[in-house]
Order: structure tokens, then C-alpha cells, then sequence
């Protein structure tokens, strides 16, 4: 077959995309991260049907979760250069060569998606649904690993085309409201959005449903790639000068390092508002999830310790976010250490994202219940865990917390580690609930041990980046 | 006053030699320029004089100081201007000014007068309330250009100033370094521009596969020599284009 351009460029797009993936998380241990995922996937499954969990429900939420990928996939190819070099330092993509090579913006986007479809369903959605063979699914696995693909795509269409009509000004913006309203106005009504995507398919295979599914998916698509102007610019931000007024008011913070972690925050994307946002999802997930529990086992959970613990986990996230804006060889220009930069990490985190752990902690104990004493026991396991995970991430990441998610030895360590420190106090929330005075007494002292854990971690990880940093 | 010694530095990354054995030295008010061909190991030099890379082998001096054991007080004596780092993204040109001041332990009057003057001589003051991630590749380095004097240090490293500048702005920056030293201050520059190196500096090292490898004085070229034959004979190198040649 004659190689024509855009086959050449879907080829060199999924090899770009390969390595870009390997460089940053841990090179050829990256090619392993597939079959990782495949032994996880199939532990989960394993897992929930031990627990007598309803496989149709897991089926329904991995297809919402890979939906929410996929719109994440798709607006990182689209959000433009400098968003990138943000999150990925000095890069350039295939995708951003319009103005070099003869040719346009709109090819280059379909191909790019194109490629994203082909990559993501070979890579992470196939050994994501041979895991559900474990649940004997037997022949269905096909036909899952079609639906999940679908609905990533379905995703990756959704963003496309909201950010395309996004750069046509006021007018793009109105019609992304009014195809969100007419969607959420259906919803309310007899009309089910969800029968108009690949889930549908799988609950119930036919021709009539695959019409359905792909209608929405090639129609966005082409919605995108005919509503994007590559000629869009956004106008230059202003702002006064806040710099020094915020330093003021954080006076522990002599060097500004504080100060500078948390303006980057506040002015990125989405602002402070994202760190409550994410922390929310996890809040949502984990209120079902003690539900569901409840449901499955009988016993009324500990709503306080549960939620305390998986709460921890948000300090993942925060740490994510502070450190998505700068790269730490940003400070060797100044006369500051390693130790002060990660330092200054540490106290961003226990202003932004404490008080957010504790924020919803404080709801769910409000929304749920629960006894006094478990609720004391609940937030210092919260306080506990947040610190075992942050130096947990700081020790094994250093200052790119996304790295570990695909490399898999990282990625298997880290995982180890917190169910190491989460499960033992799950076991004791769902299961065990109500708490004597000895298991919370228990609980505590667990409590202590991992926040000690995490700040050992974070200790020790200063000298242990810093050589590495300065020697590579 | 020896500003700069190094002896025998030695740097690798993986199977690649970044520094061979390179030695040299730098004397108070040098406007000194390390000249090279790409990859010749003009940057690996500056982050180890800076303390951003430890050798594998050799000694460093910086003004007193050895960035290898000491890189906090070494940066705090000196100004650096690296030729690939951006202001950061979220923070207009004021802020940034305002945080490497308080890095650098300035007063908040001091900065406002230094960087006035800075804004004014690169003409970017419209500029300083807009974030960094808005501004042109030209204005970003310009604002490089502020923080690496802002602190008016005795030494300055400076990695590929001219990049991105305008014509008039280069000629600025160009007559500016020239007073600093005059004043007598060093600075260290790294270049591959042949013309910049031979107009303003007091003396050019010439570095190929990570060893000094040729030394000049431009005031003492004669009138039928060139610092771009020095250059061709110490490297090794033609202009000719030749089958399998890299840049």
C-alpha cells in the first residue's frame, strides 16, 4: 500500500506517543505497565465477586470511569503548547506542527485522536477487559473492550467539541451550553442520554443500539473538527501585583517559596477551586462506596473512620497539584536548597489540602453521623494518612508525582504501600463498625505510626532527591 | 583576583562525555566567553559553575566558594541567566521580581527602582503586569535578563543572552554588559555567536567535546585574522558542508 502522508503521521504519532509515555514514566518498564494493569484489573474483579458484589454494577461504573478519560484524553492534545510544557516540560508534539509543515490543524487533530483511540484501546482498554474474563464474562469481553472503547472516544468527542466551539468566541459558548441544557433537560424528562452511548451497546447488543452509540461519537467528532479556528488566540492576562501581599499574610514563609507555590495554584487553570474539585470526586466515590459496602456486608459502617481514611487519599492529588507548575531545576538559579524548595512543598500542601481533606470530612460527618468518639478517631486517622501518602509520594516521586502513575514498579510499590496503611483501617470501619474503645485506641496509634511514616519519608526523601537531581 | 578555576572537570551522562578534562580560569572583570560548537559542553560547564550539576571529577572555585559542596551561598553570590528556563508561567514580571527579591533578601523599594530601570532600558514596563506565560519568547528573556541583575551580583553567568531579542534591544544588552565590567564586575557568557563573542569580550575560550582547546584575546587579533578561523582551527571544523558532517 502507497504510504500517503496521514498514514505516515497516524505511524509516527502513535511511536511519538509511546515514547513520550516511556520517557517520563520509567523507560522501558513503561512496556510492562499493560500487563500490570491486566493483573490489577483482574484482582479488583476477583475481588468484588468474593465480596459478592454485582459485576453488571462494576461493568456500568468502569464504563463512567473510562468515559471521564477519556475527556481528560482529549483535552490535552487541544489545550495548546504552553498548557503542555506546563505539565510536561520542553515539548513538542506532531500535533503542534501546523505552522511548520503544510499541513492543517484539522488533519492533524483527527489523526491525533485517531491515534489516541488506536493507542488507549491497546494498551489500557484491552488488558483492562481481559481482567473482566475473571468474572466470566467468557465471549462478552469482546464485546466490552468495543463499548469501553467507544465510550472513550464518546469522551475525547465530547471535549474536542466543546473546547473547538469554544475558540468560535461568545457564540460557541452559547451552543455548548444549549446542547448541555437540552442534555440535562432530557435527563429530567422521559429521554435517557445513556441509551445514546456505547453502554447501551453492551446491556443490550443490536443494531439499533450501535446506531445510537456512534451517531453521537461521529457527529461531535465532525462537530469539532469543522467548528475549530486554529486562528484563535486568547488575549494577554493581567493582573496587579499580588505578590507581596500574600507574603505578608503567610508569615511563616520567609523565603516566598509558599507564597509562590500557591500563586501558581491560584492562577492556573481552574484556580484554587480545582483542589476542592478533585478532592470532591473522591469525596462523591467514597460515599458510595461506604454505601455499597453497607449494603453488601449488613453492617452499618464507622461513616467517620471510613471516610477518614479514604480522605487521606486526596493528599495525592494536592501534591499533584502543587507541583504541576514548576520543575525544581526552576530554583537552581537562586540561592535556595532542594531541602527548602521541597520544604516549602510541605507547607502549600498543609495549607491547601488539610483543610480540604478536613472540609469534607467535616460534611460527611455532618451529612452521615456518626459517634463523637469515632468522629476524634476519624479526623486524626484523616491527619494520619494524609501525611504516610504525602511523603509516601514525595519519596518514591520526588517532584513529578505523575510520573509513578505508569511506571509500574513505582506504580506497584506505591500501591502496595497504601493498602498497606488504608486496608487494615477500611477492614475496621466497614467491617468491624461499631468501634470499641480498644480498636479506636488501635486506630490511633495506627494513625500516629503512618503520619510519623509519612514524615520520616518526606525527611528522608529530601537528601535522596537532591543527590539525584544534582547528579542527572 | 581569580574569579573562576576549574581543574580537570569531568561530567558523563550515561555513555555520553559532556566534559572531557576541562580547566580553565576567569580573572576578576573578565567579560569572558565560552565559545563552542553544539554539544561542545558550554551548558554543563555553567550548571556545574553554578551549582545545578556535580562533576564526576574535578575541582570548582567561584568566587570563593565551591559550588559542588556549597551551591546555596555560590547563587547567592552570583546572577544566572540559563538559555533554555522561562519565567514561571503564572506570575506576572512584577511578582517574579517581588519573589527573587525576597529570595535574594533585596527591599521592596529597591527592587521597584532596579526593576524600573531594567523595564525601561529593554522597553517591557507595559509589560510587567502581564502573566509570563502571555508574553513573547523576546519579553520572557528579557525578564530573564532582569532577575540575573537584579540583585547586581559581581558575577554573572549568562548562557545565550541575545536569543530572542530585537536588534536595538541586543545592542543595549550588549553596551550594558560592556559598563558592567567596566565597573568591574565578570561576567561569563556561553555562545555560539562568533561576532557577539569577538565584539564585547575581553577574552574567548574556545571549547570542543569538553575540553578548552583554544584561548584568545580579541583585542589582540591582527588585521588579517578572524575569531572565526581561531575558532575553525581549535574545533577542527570547515563551513564547508561536508557528506555525514553534523552541526
Amino acid at each position: 500500500m502507497a504510504e500517503t502522508p496521514s498514514r505516515r503521521l497516524f505511524v509516527e504519532m502513535l511511536r511519538e506517543e509511546f515514547r513520550l509515555h516511556a520517557r517520563l514514566f520509567g523507560g522501558r518498564r513503561f512496556a510492562a505497565f499493560p500487563l500490570f494493569v491486566a493483573l490489577v484489573g483482574a484482582g479488583t474483579v476477583w475481588l468484588l465477586e468474593r465480596a459478592g458484589t454485582d459485576l453488571g454494577g462494576a461493568i456500568a461504573g468502569f464504563h463512567a470511569l473510562v468515559f471521564a478519560f477519556g475527556l481528560h484524553t482529549g483535552s490535552i492534545g487541544l489545550v495548546g503548547r504552553d498548557a503542555m510544557r506546563d505539565l510536561l516540560g520542553d515539548v513538542t508534539l506532531l500535533v503542534f506542527t501546523a505552522r511548520t509543515l503544510p499541513l492543517s490543524r484539522r488533519r492533524l487533530l483527527g489523526i491525533f485522536l485517531v491515534k489516541d483511540a488506536v493507542y488507549y484501546a491497546a494498551l489500557f482498554l484491552a488488558p483492562l477487559s481481559v481482567a473482566f474474563a475473571v468474572g466470566g464474562l467468557g465471549l462478552r469481553v469482546a464485546l466490552l473492550w468495543a463499548t469501553i472503547t467507544g465510550t472513550f472516544l464518546l469522551g475525547i468527542a465530547v471535549t474536542m467539541a466543546a473546547i473547538a466551539l469554544s475558540t468560535r468566541g461568545v457564540s460557541g459558548w452559547v451552543v455548548v451550553l444549549a446542547l448541555a441544557a437540552a442534555v440535562g433537560l432530557g435527563w429530567t424528562t422521559s429521554f435517557d442520554p445513556v441509551g445514546f452511548t456505547p453502554y447501551a451497546v453492551y446491556e443490550s447488543p443490536g443494531v439499533g443500539s450501535v446506531v445510537r452509540a456512534v451517531v453521537p461519537i461521529v457527529g461531535l467528532s465532525l462537530l469539532g473538527i469543522a467548528t475549530y479556528d486554529a486562528t484563535t488566540t486568547s488575549p494577554s492576562r493581567t493582573a496587579e501585583s499580588a505578590f507581596e501581599a500574600w507574603h505578608e499574610r503567610l508569615s511563616f514563609d520567609e523565603d516566598g517559596l509558599v507564597t509562590k507555590s500557591l500563586l501558581d495554584v491560584a492562577r492556573s487553570s481552574g484556580g484554587f477551586t480545582k483542589v476542592p474539585f478533585s478532592a470532591g470526586i473522591l469525596f462523591l466515590v467514597s460515599v458510595g462506596m461506604v454505601d455499597l459496602a453497607g449494603s453488601l456486608t449488613g453492617v452499618d459502617p464507622s461513616i467517620a473512620v471510613s471516610m477518614g481514611a479514604i480522605l487521606g487519599l486526596t493528599a495525592f492529588t494536592t501534591y499533584n497539584w502543587l507541583t504541576q507548575f514548576d520543575a525544581l531545576g526552576v530554583y537552581l538559579l537562586y540561592p535556595i536548597s532542594h531541602a527548602a524548595v521541597f520544604r516549602a512543598k510541605f507547607r502549600a500542601f498543609m495549607v491547601l489540602g488539610l483543610p480540604t481533606a478536613l472540609g469534607y470530612f467535616a460534611i460527611a460527618v455532618a451529612w452521615r453521623g456518626g459517634r463523637v468518639g469515632e468522629i476524634v478517631v476519624g479526623a486524626v486517622l484523616l491527619v494520619g494518612l494524609h501525611l504516610y501518602l504525602f511523603g509516601l509520594t514525595v519519596y518514591l516521586a520526588g517532584f513529578r508525582p505523575n510520573e509513578f502513575l505508569f511506571d509500574t514498579v513505582l506504580f506497584a510499590v506505591f500501591t502496595v504501600a497504601v493498602a498497606v496503611g488504608l486496608v487494615p483501617v477500611l477492614i475496621v470501619g466497614l467491617v468491624v463498625a461499631p468501634i470499641d474503645v480498644i480498636a479506636m485506641a488501635a486506630l490511633v496509634a495506627l494513625a500516629v505510626i503512618l503520619g510519623s511514616v509519612g514524615v520520616g519519608l518526606y525527611r528522608r526523601a529530601i537528601p535522596r532527591w537532591s543527590r539525584r537531581y544534582r547528579t542527572e | 583576583m581569580t574569579a573562576i578555576r576549574t581543574q580537570n572537570l569531568r561530567k558523563t551522562y550515561g555513555d555520553v562525555t559532556a566534559l572531557a578534562d576541562l580547566s580553565l580560569s576567569v580573572e576578576a572583570g573578565e567579560l569572558f566567553a565560552l565559545l563552542g560548537p553544539n554539544g561542545a559542553g558550554k551548558t554543563t560547564t555553567i550548571e556545574i559553575l553554578t551549582g545545578q550539576l556535580v562533576p564526576d571529577e574535578g575541582t570548582v572555585d567561584v568566587l570563593g566558594t565551591d559550588p559542588t559542596t556549597d551551591p546555596v551561598e555560590t547563587r547567592r553570590r552570583v546572577g544566572i541567566l540559563p538559555e533554555k528556563e522561562s519565567p514561571p508561567s503564572f506570575m506576572t514580571p512584577w511578582e517574579y521580581f517581588d519573589f527573587v527579591g525576597t529570595v535574594r533578601g533585596l527591599d521592596s523599594a529597591t527592587v521597584r527602582e532596579r526593576v524600573e530601570t531594567w523595564a525601561d532600558r529593554l522597553s517591557y514596563r507595559e509589560k510587567l503586569d502581564t502573566l509570563n506565560t502571555d508574553l513573547s519568547r523576546g519579553q520572557q528573556q528579557k525578564v530573564m535578563i532582569t532577575q540575573a541583575f537584579l540583585h547586581e551580583p559581581d558575577l554573572v553567568f549568562i548562557d545565550e543572552p541575545l536569543a530572542n531579542l530585537d536588534p536595538i534591544v541586543q545592542e543595549r544588552v550588549k553596551r550594558f554588559f560592556t559598563s558592567y565590567r567596566d565597573d568591574g564586575n565578570t561576567l561569563f557568557l556561553s555562545t555560539h555567536d562568533i561576532d557577539v563573542a569577538e565584539e564585547i569580550c575581553t577574552r574567548v575560550g574556545i571549547v570542543s567535546e569538553g575540553r578548552l582547546v583554544g584561548e584568545r584575546v580579541p583585542a589582540d587579533l591582527g588585521r588579517e585574522e578572524s575569531l572565526l578561523d581561531t575558532f575553525l582551527d581549535s574545533v577542527g571544523g570547515s563551513i564547508e558542508a561536508t557528506a555525514g558532517a553534523t552541526d
